[in-house]
């Protein structure tokens, strides 16, 4: 194939992105950086903001608990399914997928059944007499992390049942025969070849809670925001396109450091294994 | 393998974690009471048959359907050949070029809702609609990028270059012999794709306005001012509708080759 | 009571059937034993009962009278080395022959010690700090070796070690192991399903099928005097036919041909096996007698040091192989001697 015909055939996809994806991007952004002349007040002046700084806060705050809480459930789950016998993996594996496939706002609409104030936690510590008012659990940053955990721990456990899958069963038990007891073969062997995956999952899972929208608008709502419901807010129900458009880039911006920054973890930790024997 | 009880149990609440709040969805959405209550009193299928009494839901469900199946194509029409272009012609920059193809993925849904909002709707005047197909175009294309790609990945070019020798030309031998060994490949990634624009909200938040609205944005506004088990009976329709696409890719793919 | 004894072990997976049942074995200390057999004969199960990978369904395992059938694998200290060789891939070579010391909590210094010595022994103290990926498969064949050693365990298990080697390394490898073996005198078990390999390094050879050990006896034995027809097709006897005793150490075939034999185990024994190698071409003989089949020639392969030859006899067709000058074609008529010191019984 020659480099014209490749470059004919990838030209409508190359346009499209570029007339609408970028070109909007730039739109956007540009005029958070020019006001005459260049100038980084509108992100000086977003920073200054204890409010909108808190938020921010908020959302990295949120991500990293929900990334860190996946991989606690996340790995030992996904090496349980891993090693089953082929007749449960399937449905176990189907048993992940489908929350997955399923809408997300009938999966945040699931914990307002659950966390509201008449909801089924409040019921039930009401009917056995624990507490004697209906506590707040909807609307609060617990309701968000829990419900970007439910959403996005399927995602943790399928990134990783792949990664469990191509480790040799039988190195661990060379480790065994070595006497090594199950766990730690699990803790020395087994987790520090599944680091890859697990930073595999860990973006996915980070990336996923630090955008979502759904989940913190339909959990969270307008007393914790995070930086894409504050986005929504200020674009469509202020009109304040500057202040979405800075909001817009800084989500971008975190976004790509974060992709980078667990890019140069991983290949440091694949060097470096031997810290993890 | 020997069994760990403990292990087992834990995998066991992970999974009960994951299952007990759809099924308690759908246990909602057969109660009498207009205020939506576990365990439910009575059973009655009356939230089923206002759902379907709802225009806004009717009308929204087939743009939906509209949106993500055109989306969808042309994602395929598109991407497909780019990811043959990608695979077959390599260069220092084919890794940089499946990067930007892939860029929709690293941008936030809100933020390409956002700016093609302002760009197409506010800036160019187009109808929202417009906007709105572009926008589940750009998060389609990547499914089929990557999918697609790998498919071609593992296919092994020779077979091409024997219909070359055979007498077909380029485009001929594409679509006889290179087309026809992807088709899991393009299966999969039009599934793939087409859930998840079904399924998404950021960019169609933004892009919705009178009389166009998606399925998810529908609901969203609705649960926002009304919570009642219309909500869980639209929710139970959705998930049997996942459970019937699941078994669709079992039966032609396997669920594996999605996952 | 030996040092390892195996008694009555039975696995079975799935209830019904089973992939070893009454199986006995008796392990001297000291001895290299081989578990030799074709694929799916059980002889890896065994390796696994005895390492505690797998726990029997009913039976015992006990090493020097101590019952350890209950006893999980990190408890055992049995060193093991696997087909694949499992070596860990994120830790260096000095840090995989050490990591079952580290494990004992032995001494920093104590543990550089041994393991530099091993690696000596096994000629890889110039890998200490590469890494599995950056070696060859024989060095990694090693590595696992030393890794099982340098514990200093009760038992050594391998599994199918050479399978993935080339042939001149598998026959420079099994000889190293057979040394390394013997200046340790650690008790072995030995799983291949190479004839060669087995004979030329073990003491003793378990010959199994199908779950069951047909023959436990030294390579010698086994090659002179297996016990079954599956032992004997297995080392290399073909043409087997049945004979009914006539009287005293001598027997008839079903077409009246009469043999003697000097190998009969048992009177009992009913089918008469030889070596094609064994079997020597005549010019067809006018009379037959004891101890011959006349045949005709059909087909003639050549082999290079010898032809191989398919005659066709009153008893079938048998498998002759014949480094005579004289060449047959096919179509002579022949007539087939069958030494009496050669044929045997199962």
């Amino acid at each position: 194939m020659s480099k014209k015909t490749s470059y004919l055939i990838l030209a409508p996809g190359l346009v499209l992105l570029l007339f609408f994806l970028i070109l909007p991007l730039i739109t956007i952004i540009w005029p958070t950086f020019y006001n005459g002349g260049i100038t980084f007040d509108a992100y000086l002046s977003f920073f200054q903001d204890t409010y909108n700084v808190n938020i921010l806060y908020r959302t990295i705050k949120i991500s990293l608990m929900v990334t860190f809480v996946s991989i606690i459930f996340g790995v030992p789950t996904a090496y349980f399914i891993a090693n089953s016998p082929k007749k449960w993996r399937g449905l176990l594996m189907s048993l992940t997928l489908f929350p997955l496939l399923t809408n997300s706002v009938v999966r945040s609409f699931a914990w307002i059944n659950i966390l509201g104030r008449n909801g089924i936690i409040n019921s039930l510590l009401l009917a056995t007499g624990l507490i004697s008012e209906p506590i707040t659990l909807l609307y609060t940053e617990f309701a968000i992390i829990i419900g970007s955990f439910y959403l996005f721990l399927p995602v943790m456990i399928i990134s990783l049942v792949g990664t469990f899958e191509n480790i040799d069963t039988e190195i661990m038990e060379a480790a065994e025969t070595l006497g090594a007891n199950r766990l730690m073969a699990f803790i020395k062997v087994i987790l520090p070849l599944s680091i890859p995956g697990i930073i595999v999952g860990s973006i996915l899972v980070f990336t996923g809670t630090l955008t979502a929208y759904t989940t913190p608008q339909l959990l969270g709502g307008n007393r914790n925001m995070m930086m894409s419901t504050f986005l929504y807010q200020n674009a469509m129900a202020l009109g304040d396109w500057q202040s979405a458009s800075v909001i817009a880039l800084i989500m971008i911006v975190t976004t790509m450091l974060v992709m980078k920054g667990f890019n140069v973890l991983a290949s440091r930790l694949d060097k470096r294994g031997e810290e993890y024997a | 393998m020997r069994k760990q009880r403990g292990l087992s149990i834990f995998v066991l609440l992970v999974f009960i974690f994951l299952c007990l709040p759809l099924i308690i969805v759908t246990v909602t959405a057969f109660g009498e009471n207009p205020s939506i209550q576990f365990p439910i009193e009575g059973f009655t299928f009356d939230w089923f048959k206002k759902v379907f009494e709802i225009s806004s839901f009717i009308d929204s469900f087939f743009l939906s359907l509209q949106i993500s199946f055109l989306a969808t194509i042309l994602a395929l029409a598109v991407g497909v050949p780019a990811a043959y272009a990608l695979a077959r012609y390599r260069t220092p920059k084919t890794a940089w070029l499946k990067s930007f193809f892939l860029s929709p993925t690293v941008i936030p849904g809100v933020v390409v809702g956002y700016a093609l909002f302002q760009f197409i709707v506010v800036q160019l005047n187009l109808p929202i609609y417009q906007g709105l197909l572009l926008g589940h175009f750009l998060i389609s294309l990547p499914y089929v990028i990557r999918v697609v790609g790998s498919s071609l990945e593992q296919l092994d070019f020779s077979i091409e270059e024997v219909a070359w020798t055979l007498g077909c030309t380029k485009v001929k031998a594409f679509i006889r012999v290179v087309l026809p060994n992807i088709t899991s490949g393009i299966f999969a990634s039009f599934m793939l794709a087409f859930i998840n624009s079904f399924n998404n909200i950021p960019v169609s938040q933004f892009l919705s306005g009178p009389g166009v609205s998606t399925l998810p944005t529908t609901l969203m506004n609705y649960i926002e001012y009304n919570y009642d088990p219309t909500v869980s009976a639209l929710s139970v329709l959705l998930m049997l509708g996942t459970i019937v696409l699941m078994y669709l890719i079992e039966k032609t793919l396997g669920l594996a080759s999605v996952a | 009571m030996s040092f390892v004894d195996l008694e009555d072990i039975r696995v079975s997976y799935d209830g019904k059937n089973n992939i070893l049942k009454d199986l006995n074995l008796s392990i001297e200390e000291g001895q290299l034993v081989s578990l030799l057999g074709p694929s799916g004969c059980g002889k890896t199960t065994t390796l696994r009962v005895i390492a505690g990978l797998i726990e029997p369904n009913d039976g015992a395992f006990k090493v020097e009278g101590a019952n350890l059938t209950k006893v999980p694998v990190h408890k055992r200290n049995f060193g093991m080395v696997f087909q694949s060789y499992a070596l860990f891939p994120h830790l260096t070579i000095k840090e995989n022959v050490g990591f079952g010391l580290k494990l004992r909590k032995e001494p920093k210094d104590i543990i550089h010690k041994k393991v530099m010595e091993m690696l000596e022994v096994t000629g890889l103290a110039d890998f200490a700090d590469r890494y599995p990926k950056q070696l060859s498969g024989g060095q990694r064949q090693r590595v696992a070796l030393a890794r099982a050693l340098v514990i200093e365990p009760k038992l050594l298990l391998l599994d199918e070690p050479l399978s993935n080697l080339d042939a001149k390394l598998r026959i420079n490898m099994r000889l190293e192991i057979k040394k390394i073996q013997q200046r340790l005198g650690i008790t072995s078990v030995f799983v291949t399903h190479d004839q060669e390999e087995c004979f030329s390094i073990s003491d003793k050879v378990a010959v199994m099928n199908q779950g069951v050990i047909e023959q436990f006896d030294s390579p010698e034995v086994i090659y002179n005097y297996p016990k079954t027809e599956f032992v004997a097709r297995f080392i290399g006897f073909e043409n087997f036919f049945d004979l009914t005793l006539v009287d005293d150490q001598t027997y008839a075939a079903p077409d009246g041909s009469l043999f003697k034999t000097k190998r009969a185990w048992e009177s009992t024994k009913k089918v008469g096996t030889i070596r094609p190698e064994d079997i020597t071409l005549l010019e067809e003989q006018s009379e037959q007698t004891v101890n011959t089949l006349p045949g005709e020639v059909k087909v003639r392969t050549f082999l290079g040091k010898s032809y191989q030859y398919e005659v066709e006899t009153p008893l079938g067709k048998i498998l002759v192989q014949d480094g005579h000058s004289t060449a047959y074609a096919a179509g002579d008529k022949v007539s087939l001697y069958i030494p009496e010191e050669k044929l045997i019984l199962v």
